[in-house]
Formats: structure tokens, C-alpha cells, sequence
């Protein structure tokens, strides 16, 4: 008797946790907030907060005291320095406003698509939220799942260049504010260089000439530029745009023949075999999470990296204190210098809002009102015109991320295409470039067959 | 008469299934969270169902594609690797600790706190993060190795290396199954001993001959329950190498999480954990029907 009851205990035990598993699968796509929705957001914020060293908290919601009026949720992205200011021009707009509450969600980067992903497929994002430019076509590709900005008529999106707004419209709907844009710039860390004794590169020639002399001259651990998967595929960008003098993406089509980007990818594969780049092997091996946090980068031993300009302060403040970073010069050896530029970010208005007047206040608060001052330059340089008169009346207009912002905005000819940072192209597990990019490191495929692959998924991404 | 029986027949019936009242919130709280999702998950496996572009067509192409697509095939098989690796090696390492701490020896229930406490920290998300920092290239395992003058390998990026440590975390985390282990070994009468080291019999034989076969229904679940689990296994993979380097490290549950949270594509998860379901119950089903082969019951009928 006790053996079928043990028997059936086992055996139910392990059936019912397996139903656990099936359940896990595919529970989000039936409920909003399931369970295993919230266990895999909160699987990833915890990731994120302890990565951060509990630096950030993954997501905070601070609460103010505010009347019984109105209440908004809003939530971005970022670093430690841009939540202290938001923070703060949002406590100055509640002070201003009493009859309004404003709800803060935040965190850092990784993580945060996932986030906010679930939280559009179940209706439940918040009031306004900063957004990445792609993810209007991503998540909207009719031009209905934002709030059309067009419609608020308490946002003044006249301080923003016809081009830009351009950008952020699907269909005639203007889904969201082009916040800034940015754009990829060379920075190279002044001190290694000079302890290799050579002058900071200006050129690929420069580049390719400082690998074997920081081999001979500072051992084998030094590079002269370090590059994660994503920025290989921006320095081919680069260099097809420059060398080509075309535009990455036309017509919904890599503008490439494969013979074209053979020779991209012989010039990648040049920069590994002369010791300018470490292997991705060797990089993930560092157990970093992006390059600004690895422990190479911070103490010199890589002395370039390729980044966004918006980024110069947050590389400056990783590195230690004898080293020193300054701004490149494009390397101008193909041709006209042509980096990826693109609207860094975007702020959107849910449709769902009860609110969105309020939203729309809000923003115009935020990016064209009193709000600007304190927000500074931590959202890049502003796109907008009223925005740039404050700052530059205040003295803030300059300083590097000014300098690499004009660096980057006069040495973008063509534009960017919205899914060149798809996630079907871009994500750091499943996304394309990873794949190609890791498949040349680490198994040296042959160029002509990484050309036939990155043809082929970033035409289906293109061709959705 | 017949009718104060009509009457009683409800409250009777209230009076000797009580318990149901207690677990009627757990009830409705498995319904929702798991029944529901466990049944959509089912109809969505046959849609091609997308978080934002929602369905268009139905049929069993999720499940052809679970069997054609190569990086699929690549997960499952990453699976069935890392779930034979730690199991066994979990399973007789907790039963090896199990048992020398079955003996009396001083300071025994300090370290059997010490081994059970892996087992709570090791499923937490700091732990994970913690490994990747002791495996990482500078990390404190590939010092200790330069001390000795050996070079390490890039643990977190080198394919074999990377499932090697993910599988390293789990067995590390031998504490539960090992307390479980050990409540067996207590239950194993000691007149049982005392007889065989009368008639002679050394330490191993009388584990190989008393102890082994006394707790097989303990040994029994205990691979259930570990296989079940670590063909489920996530926060490793997920936080220490993020399935990397070049998927080798991507297991079944990663890659269900990737294509349902990276790519939205919905109908394809569910379909992957229907299939790993699937292969679950069929390796279930097997263990149970060779229980009476091998596993032994002292109370058993016949």
C-alpha cells in the first residue's frame, strides 16, 4: 500500500513541476501580469541591479508627496547621473505643479527593452516613457501603438527640425518626441598611447600600424581599440559607407554587392590578424558586461573604442585616473568619413493614457521649458531649438559631449535606416550581428560567406 | 426519517472535506496562474502567434520547425548534455557527502550547515553573478591557477569551458537533495549494520549492500525530481554567460525565454516547452516503469 502511495507521491511531484515548465513557456502570452511574466522581469531587473553592484536600483518607484490631482508615470533609461537629474527636474515640476504627482520608474539599459516589451504587449506601460528610435517600428509598425505627438496640443513640436520628426513618423502619425540624436565617434585614451610612443591615430593606416608596435612595445594584452560584436558591425558600417560612398540601407536593402562586403569584412578580419582588436573570445572571456566596465579598458590596456558621443562622459568618469581620453579624428582614408549617426532617443506618449495632456506638459516641460537647465546635456545635446538657445545662454553648450556631438553630426552624410538596431539584428543573444560577428572571431568563416549572411538577414529584417 | 437525511447529506459533506476549503485559494491561484497558461500555452504552440503583430495562421510549423531548425536541435541537445552531466554527478556526490556526515563525528550539524547553505544561495541571481566574476579572465580561479603556473582558459568564453562551469554551479548546489539523502540514511535500521559487521562485512560492502538498496525509493526521487530540474535550469546560462559563447551555453529554457522575450515570437516557445515537456514526461514514464527493476520498497506487498 505505502509503495503505490510513494510511487504516486514521486510521480506527481515531478508531473506537476514539469507543468510548471510547460505553464512557463508560453503563460505571457495568455495573461498580462502572469506570474512567469513578472518572474522573467524580475529574473532580469535583479541581473541588471546586481550587475550595477546595487549602484542602481533595478527599478525604483520614488513616490512624492503631491496633492490628490492628477498622477503620471514616467520612465526611462540610463545612467546614475541622468536619474539624479531627472529626479530633480521632476520634484521642480511637482513643486511648480501641485495638483500633480509624477511616478518614476528607472533602471539601467540591459534589460530594459524586455521590460518595457511586456509592458506594451499588456497595455500597461507608463503615462510617457523614454523610447529607442527603433522600437516605433518595433513595437508600432502601423503607427498606432503611440500616442500621436501631433494631437497634443500642450507640446511645442516646432522647436524640432522637420527632418527629425520625420524620423519619428510611421504613416503620417508623429509617435514620439526626437528627444537627441547621436552618433558613433573614435575615442582614444591619450596615456597608452603615449607610453607606446606614437601620436593618437588619424587614419586606418595610423590604426593598423599602432597594433604590432603596442604587441612589441606593451605585451601582448594591449590593443590599441577594443570592439564588442555590435561595434564591428558599426566600424563596417564605417567603412562601407566611407570606402563606398553609399548608404548602408536603401530600399529596404543592404546596398552592397557581396563583393563589396567581402572586402568589409577582409578589412574586420585585417584589424584582428594585426592585433589592433582582441578576439571576441578574448573579450567575453573579461566578464564584462559592456566595454566601459571592463577592467582593461578602465586601467588602459585597450586605448580606442568606437562609441556613441553621448557617451564621453561616462567613459571618461570608468577610466582611472592617469589615463586621459580624447576625441579622434575620423579616419578619412576611403573617402568622405560617414559614421552611423541616428536619433539616440525618443520620448513617447502611451495611448492608453488618461492623461495624455498632462503627458504632453509634461515633456514640453522637460525638453522645451525650465526643465532643460537641469536636465542638461545628460540626454545627449538637445534637438531642440529652444532647448540649445537656454543651454547655450547658460554656458552648458560646450565641454566633450558637445565637442563629440559636433564631431559626429558633421561627419554623417547618409542616414540611418530605423532596423538597423532591430533586435532581430542587434540583440547581444539571438540578434544577427552577434552571430555573424562571434561566427568570424571565433571560426575565421570565410568574408565572402559573413557578406552572404549579413545580406540575408538584414534584408529580412528590411523587408518586414 | 428519509427526509432529515436529504437534510444532513451537504453538511456532511462540508464536515468531511473541510480541507477543501483550505485549499481553495491555492486552488484558484493554480487555475489562473498555471492552468490557464498551461492550457493557452498549448493552443498558442499551434499559431504563429507574435507578442505585437498577433496571429495569423495555425498549424503544426512551430513543432516542424522545433525539429528541422538547427539551433533548436543545437538547445536541446546543449540540454540533454548538461542534464546527464550534473545529475549523476550531483546525485553521488550528495549521497557521498551524505553519508560520511551520517557519522558521528564532532562539530557534524555545523557542517551540514555549511554544505546545505550553496544550495540556498545558488539558485539566487548574486550567486550567478558572483561566478562569472570568479571564472572571469582575471577572476580569483585563474590567479590561483597562475600561482601553480598553469594558464586558464577563457572560462566564460570558450565553448567547452563555459557549459563546464554552468554545470559546475549546479553541482555545487548538492545541499537539498544531501539533506533529503540523509533523512534516508537515518531511516536505515541499524540492526541491519550491526548484523553484517557481525557476519564480517567491511564499510563498502555494507554500503553497497545495506545502504544503496535500503534507500532507492529516496534515491529514486531524488533523480526525478534533479532531472526534471535541470532540464529547466535558466539563471545560470541567463546571467553568468547570457547562452554565450556561440550558443553553447544556450539551453532549452534560455532559448524558449530568447524566442519569446527577444524575438516575440510566442507560438515558437510554447511549442519549445510543449516539446520539452513532452521529453520530460517520456523520460518520467521510463524511470517510473523501471522502478520495479531496481527500486526497492522494505514495506512492499508482494
Amino acid at each position: 500500500m505505502k509503495k503505490t502511495i510513494t510511487k504516486f507521491l514521486a510521480g506527481g511531484m515531478a508531473a506537476s513541476m514539469m507543468l510548471n515548465l510547460a505553464a512557463c513557456g508560453g503563460s505571457s502570452t495568455a495573461t498580462n501580469d502572469s506570474a512567469s511574466t513578472t518572474a522573467a522581469q524580475g529574473a532580469t531587473e535583479a541581473a541588471q541591479g546586481a550587475t550595477e553592484a546595487a549602484k542602481t536600483a533595478a527599478e525604483t518607484v520614488a513616490k512624492s508627496d503631491g496633492g490628490n490631482g492628477t498622477t503620471l508615470r514616467i520612465s526611462w533609461w540610463g545612467g546614475d547621473s541622468r536619474h539624479t537629474a531627472t529626479l530633480k527636474a521632476l520634484d521642480e515640476y511637482m513643486a511648480a505643479n501641485p495638483g500633480i504627482k509624477v511616478e518614476s520608474e528607472y533602471g539601467a539599459w540591459s534589460g530594459w527593452q524586455d521590460k518595457i516589451a511586456t509592458q506594451i504587449a499588456g497595455n500597461s506601460e507608463p503615462d510617457l516613457f523614454q523610447v529607442n528610435w527603433n522600437w516605433l517600428w518595433q513595437f508600432s509598425p502601423d503607427g498606432t501603438r503611440f500616442a500621436d505627438i501631433q494631437d497634443l496640443t500642450d507640446f511645442d513640436l516646432s522647436q524640432y527640425d522637420q527632418s527629425l520628426i520625420d524620423l519619428m513618423t510611421i504613416d503620417g502619425h508623429v509617435l514620439g518626441v526626437p528627444v537627441s540624436s547621436t552618433g558613433r565617434v573614435f575615442y582614444w585614451n591619450k596615456a597608452t598611447f603615449e607610453k607606446a610612443g606614437l601620436e593618437v591615430p588619424k587614419s586606418f593606416a595610423d590604426i593598423l600600424a599602432a597594433g604590432p608596435v603596442f604587441k612589441e612595445k606593451l605585451g601582448d594584452d594591449y590593443y590599441p581599440l577594443a570592439a564588442g560584436t555590435y561595434d564591428l558591425t558599426i566600424l563596417l558600417t564605417y567603412y562601407m559607407q566611407e570606402k563606398y560612398n553609399k548608404q548602408w540601407v536603401v530600399d529596404h536593402k543592404l546596398n552592397y554587392t557581396v563583393e563589396e562586403l567581402t572586402d568589409g569584412f577582409d578589412f574586420l578580419k585585417s584589424l584582428e590578424a594585426n592585433h589592433v582588436i582582441p578576439t571576441q573570445e578574448k573579450l567575453t572571456g573579461d566578464g564584462a558586461d559592456s566595454l566601459d566596465k571592463n577592467p582593461n579598458f578602465i586601467d588602459g590596456h585597450y586605448a580606442g573604442l568606437v562609441e556613441w558621443d553621448s557617451a564621453i562622459k561616462k567613459l571618461a568618469d570608468a577610466l582611472d585616473e592617469n589615463q586621459e581620453i580624447v576625441i579622434g579624428e575620423y579616419p578619412a582614408d576611403y573617402g568622405t568619413p560617414a559614421t552611423v549617426f541616428k536619433i539616440s532617443m525618443g520620448f513617447a506618449v502611451s495611448p492608453n493614457s488618461a492623461n495624455k495632456e498632462e503627458a504632453a506638459k509634461l515633456m514640453e516641460y522637460m525638453f522645451n521649458g525650465d526643465g532643460v537647465e537641469t536636465l542638461g546635456l545628460e540626454r545627449g545635446v538637445p534637438s531642440s531649438h529652444k532647448a540649445q538657445e537656454k543651454l547655450e545662454a547658460s554656458g552648458a553648450l560646450q565641454g566633450l559631449t558637445y565637442e563629440a556631438f559636433k564631431a559626429a553630426s558633421s561627419n554623417a552624410p547618409f542616414q540611418l535606416s530605423p532596423y538597423y538596431e532591430d533586435a532581430a539584428l542587434k540583440d547581444s543573444a539571438e540578434g544577427a550581428y552577434q552571430e555573424i560577428m562571434d561566427t568570424m572571431s571565433y571560426d575565421g568563416v570565410d568574408s565572402k560567406e559573413l557578406a552572404e549572411m549579413l545580406i540575408e538577414a538584414v534584408n529580412e529584417v528590411e523587408g518586414k | 426519517m428519509s427526509n432529515s437525511k436529504t437534510n444532513t447529506a451537504p453538511n456532511s459533506f462540508w464536515k468531511e472535506n473541510k480541507g477543501f476549503l483550505f485549499i481553495f485559494p491555492w486552488f484558484v491561484g493554480f487555475l489562473v496562474f498555471k492552468g490557464y497558461p498551461f492550457l493557452s500555452s498549448l493552443v498558442y504552440s499551434f499559431s504563429d502567434y507574435n507578442l505585437f503583430e498577433g496571429i495569423s495562421k495555425w498549424g503544426i510549423f512551430n513543432y516542424l520547425d522545433v525539429f528541422t531548425n538547427k539551433k533548436i536541435q543545437e538547445g536541446f541537445m546543449i540540454t540533454f548534455k548538461y542534464a546527464f552531466m550534473t545529475v549523476p554527478l550531483k546525485l553521488v556526490f550528495a549521497l557521498f557527502v551524505a553519508y560520511i556526515l551520517n557519522f558521528k563525528i564532532k562539530g557534524v550539524k555545523m557542517f551540514r550547515t555549511v554544505y546545505y547553505i550553496p544550495s540556498i544561495l545558488g539558485s539566487s541571481v548574486a550567486i550567478a553573478v558572483l561566478w562569472k566574476a570568479i571564472f572571469k579572465d582575471d577572476g580569483i580561479v585563474n590567479m590561483l591557477l597562475g600561482i601553480f603556473g598553469l594558464e586558464g582558459p577563457h572560462w566564460l568564453s570558450n565553448k567547452s569551458a563555459a557549459l563546464f562551469i554552468i554545470c559546475l554551479l549546479r553541482v555545487w548546489q548538492f545541499g537539498s537533495t544531501m539533506v533529503i539523502f540523509l533523512a534516508a540514511l537515518k531511516g536505515v535500521s541499524p540492526d541491519l549494520y550491526e548484523a553484517a559487521s557481525l557476519d564480517g562485512a567491511g564499510k563498502w560492502r555494507q554500503f553497497f549492500t545495506i545502504t544503496v538498496p535500503m534507500i532507492t525509493p529516496v534515491i529514486f526521487y531524488n533523480l526525478v525530481t534533479q532531472l526534471v530540474q535541470a532540464f529547466q535550469e535558466f539563471n545560470g546560462p541567463y546571467i553568468i554567460t547570457a547562452g554565450g559563447p556561440r550558443g553553447a551555453t544556450t539551453l532549452v529554457s534560455l532559448l524558449i525565454y530568447n524566442n519569446a522575450f527577444k524575438k516575440y515570437a510566442m507560438g515558437l516557445a510554447s511549442s519549445q516547452a510543449w516539446v520539452l515537456f513532452i521529453i520530460l514526461m517520456i523520460f518520467t514514464a521510463i524511470l517510473q516503469y523501471s522502478q520495479k527493476h531496481w527500486v526497492y520498497y522494505s514495506d512492499s506487498e508482494d
